[in-house]
């Protein structure tokens, strides 16, 4: 494997691309005894339209998330108690973009990595089997209904979003997933979970070389099929509603508000774009902005507020949101503030300090074998090095920053979804 | 290597020196014990500290000074341990070999931790106004959402119904009507007495060696005023009688919390026992509550059992069909009978005793873990090491869990109704 040194971050990284196309990452940490280990398919909840070796496929909503719950299972039963005996926990989830299986343990590391790359690889299913996990999802569907936070977020992406299938849950729903089959499953399985679609990513104390060997052992050689898929969904700029409102048991009035964003690219060109938007965020309304102060001290935000840039497969936006009896008080102020920004400039000195605060933010969660596990995967289907993170703040001017305020703090590019206590 | 430091009378220094991660972290943490007048209070103060000290006004400038500690975080913490309580603050910054040359966070990060808690901003003598209404109003809001977390409310409506003659039915938050009261004068009296009269507990986790850190601590306190009053002791579960509770809620998902009590609590040998059961039972990943109700019968989406060791309580808490909660019952109760009666195979006992192993090795993989692990231990009946837990583990025997599990005795059971969908 290659290795990488950072010498900013004193870390290092081993990489290859194996003869089956699956990408190989390892962040060897001496000295600790967890272990992480990521094994990623480049398939979420997004891929249902797809053509697999020429045949045209329309999974039902649900569909990647339900095969991430069933491949699990293995000939020989569930593969949780196999892990678990050796002390180690598996686990799993689906995104929009992509889903991921790992598990941590402190020992047995090579019998848990074989392990996880058997199973996944394995598609193992019963009509019996997927017909049981209905229930259990159909459980799992309901307790997102009476999620607040959950229900508030799906009306945001129904309001801001014409095409993209965003608005569609991870886990679709009740009427979907009754009608996943077995064979459905296999189909997704073959088109998506090929080597050459996938990523292997490890953080602890391993040899990396082993590592590498011993998924080329378990994964083998086959070829992969050929397969195409929807990745793109045209947008506009604009919300299809700026304003919804729904009553649910909570406490207070809450609220989650987005800004639509131009995609942002591939590889570093799309990490520095996140890093703008970040960097931006915190001039905004970051703790150390004057309007976070202004906002708080008149009791429109309290801690619960908080803002993000998020970007998904072909999406980008931000979102805010927090407890508040005023959600348009606070857009109007964040879109009249950005303006401001934009217009009359930030100074030097407090550019510099929120460069070096968000770049000892990201150092300091390097410490975390999850988070980092999680950024180097993420990052690297993006064909992004997440290590070289400090480079790009070096680079990042003024202008840029100015220029994204401007563009995306405006009422058209705005929606407010709120949750109400019931009467 | 954990290295304990007296500072001065009541106040101890716990270093853990390790130079592996990239950020350290330190606590300051008032010891309290847990009552009602008290809780609200103790739940308040970090916050109203987090609004502004006399050389960093507001939370604007408190925020710039984290922004050049290289984005350090510093945070309240109210933690609960048995009958204890405690007040606080933490935080997290970047080790110095990071910074850009010549760049030291420890010393100004101590002195920013210093001007929190000892010097905040005044006015007419007390707390500012405005800063508690505030805090006080966030507090609340805090408190009241506990209901739009289902599962965490009925476990919470579980706790207030189980240990109705116990301190653990007062939340560590508080009560709402009892922060609705607090005023400034009464947040700032408090304040002053605690500093003076509560047991106070530093821990550092990071690369600087404890005599320096010592240094740099007793410079902070020097000038508190101490005349320092030891905690009551820990007590056992006090008993005021259990019941059966439903609510009524609109919401899709029923939500059911049973509570069951034994005699064993912290300092009694047979604590690591239990332990091992509730991972058994229902708190590991395989457990019988798990496959059974869930994978075997698919009775709900998630269930899983949680155990109190300053107590003795264990709790099971499941997400269920609301017309599904009498066989869900009946489950867990004949899961439990399973234990009782000796059905616990040797590589059940296994698997939970390397699960558990696992978690206390994993302890020394991050600065956060070290810090919380031995604080909590330290406020325990009986503390231990992440080493000392394992030979326990080791030396729990199948018979020494059976006979833990014949301890447990159903007590409560709360459900949370959907109705009206």
């Amino acid at each position: 494997m290659k290795e990488f040194f950072y010498p900013t971050l004193d870390e290092r990284q081993y990489k290859t691309v194996l003869p089956n196309g699956l990408r190989v990452l390892v962040q060897p940490r001496k000295g600790f005894s967890r272990k992480i280990a990521y094994f990623v398919t480049d398939f979420g909840a997004l891929h249902t339209n797809f053509t697999l070796d020429g045949q045209q496929m329309r999974a039902p909503d649900g569909v990647a998330h339900y095969l991430e719950h069933k491949l699990f299972d293995m000939p020989e039963g569930d593969v949780t108690e196999a892990f678990s005996a050796m002390g180690a926990m598996p686990n799993a989830f689906t995104s929009p973009g992509m889903t991921a299986y790992f598990f941590t343990c402190t020992d047995h590391f090579d019998q848990c990595l074989e392990l996880l790359l058997q199973f996944v690889s394995t598609p193992y299913f019963t009509e019996e089997s997927v017909a049981k996990e209905q229930g259990i999802i159909a459980q799992e569907i309901g307790m997102n209904l009476d999620n607040p936070y959950y229900m508030c977020y799906v009306n945001l992406m129904e309001m801001m979003y014409r095409n993209h299938p965003v608005t569609v849950p991870v886990l679709g729903s009740e009427e979907s997933i009754a009608r996943i089959t077995p064979q459905i499953l296999r189909d997704c399985h073959r088109a998506f979970y090929h080597p050459s679609n996938m990523l292997l990513c490890v953080v602890g104390d391993v040899d990396p070389e082993s590592v590498a060997a011993m998924a080329e052992r378990i994964l083998g050689n086959g070829p992969a099929p050929t397969v195409e898929r929807q990745r793109h969904w045209d947008e506009e700029m604009t919300c299809k509603e700026s304003y919804r409102e729904i009553s649910m048991q909570v406490a207070s009035k809450g609220f989650q508000m987005g800004f639509k964003c131009e995609i942002v690219p591939e590889g570093e060109e799309g990490f520095r774009a996140e890093v703008v938007a970040d960097l931006a965020l915190e001039t905004l309304i970051g703790e150390s902005s004057s309007l976070y102060l202004k906002l708080y001290e008149a009791g429109i935000i309290d801690s619960s507020f908080g803002a993000s840039f998020d970007t998904l497969e072909d999406l980008a936006m931000v979102a805010m949101g927090g407890d508040a009896e005023q959600p348009e008080i606070i857009r109007d102020a964040v879109i009249e503030e950005a303006q401001r920004i934009a217009r009359e400039g930030i100074t030097p000195e407090d550019l510099q300090r929120l460069k070096r605060s968000s770049m000892g933010r990201r150092l300091r969660r390097l410490d975390s074998f999850d988070g980092t596990c999680n950024n180097l995967a993420v990052y690297e289907l993006l064909h992004y090095d997440y290590l070289e993170f400090p480079k790009v703040y070096e680079k990042i001017t003024e202008d840029e920053i100015r220029e994204f305020l401007s563009r995306v703090f405006t009422h058209e590019r705005c929606a407010v979804s709120v949750v109400l206590p019931l009467e | 290597m954990i290295y304990t430091i007296p500072i001065a009378p009541g106040i101890t220094l716990r270093c853990f020196p390790d130079d592996r991660f990239k950020q350290a972290c330190m606590s300051i943490q008032l010891l309290r014990p847990v009552c009602r007048q008290e809780a609200g209070l103790n739940a308040l103060l970090p916050s109203v500290l987090l609004r502004g000290c006399e050389s960093a006004p507001d939370i604007r400038a408190i925020a710039r000074r984290s922004d050049d500690l290289y984005g350090a975080s510093i945070g309240g913490c109210v933690r609960r341990v048995g009958d204890w309580q405690t007040t606080g603050l933490s935080c997290g910054f970047v080790e110095d070999r990071f910074c850009l040359s010549g760049d030291q966070i420890m010393k100004p990060m101590t002195a920013m931790l210093r001007d929190l808690l000892l010097r905040p901003v005044l006015e007419n003598g007390v707390f500012r106004q405005d800063f508690v209404e505030t805090e006080r109003k966030s507090l609340i809001l805090t408190i009241e959402s506990e209901i739009n977390d289902k599962r965490s409310y009925a476990q919470s409506q579980l706790m207030r119904k189980m240990c109705s003659a116990d301190s653990y039915a007062i939340p560590r938050l508080g009560e709402k009507e009892a922060v609705e009261r607090i005023t400034a004068e009464d947040l700032y009296a408090h304040y002053r007495r605690i500093l003076k009269e509560s047991p106070i507990e530093v821990n550092y986790v990071g690369s600087m060696k404890p005599a320096a850190v010592a240094e740099l601590v007793t410079e902070m306190f020097r000038d508190v005023e101490r005349d320092y009053v030891n905690l009551p002791d820990q007590t056992p579960f006090r008993d005021g009688g259990g019941g059966e509770y439903t609510e009524q809620m609109d919401v899709t998902q029923g939500k059911l919390a049973m509570g069951f009590v034994s005699p064993i609590w912290d300092g009694d040998d047979r604590v690591m026992a239990l332990r091992l059961l509730n991972i058994i039972f229902g708190a590991g990943m395989t457990s019988k509550l798990f496959m059974n109700v869930r994978e075997k019968r698919a009775l709900c989406y998630d269930i899983g059992s949680g155990y109190n060791s300053a107590k003795g309580l264990l709790t099971v808490n499941a997400g269920i069909d609301c017309d599904k909660v009498t066989e869900t019952r009946q489950e867990v109760m004949n899961q439990l009978a399973a234990c009782q009666n000796g059905h616990i195979t040797a590589e059940e006992l296994d698997a939970a005793k390397q699960y558990l192993c696992s978690s206390l090795r994993a302890v020394y993989d991050s600065t956060g873990a070290i810090e919380y692990f031995y604080s909590m231990e330290n406020l325990s009946v009986h503390p231990m090491t992440p080493e000392g837990l394992m030979a326990a583990v080791e030396q729990t025997t199948l018979d020494d869990v059976v006979a833990a599990a014949r301890t447990l005795r159903l007590h409560t059971v709360y459900f949370l109704e959907g109705v009206n969908r």
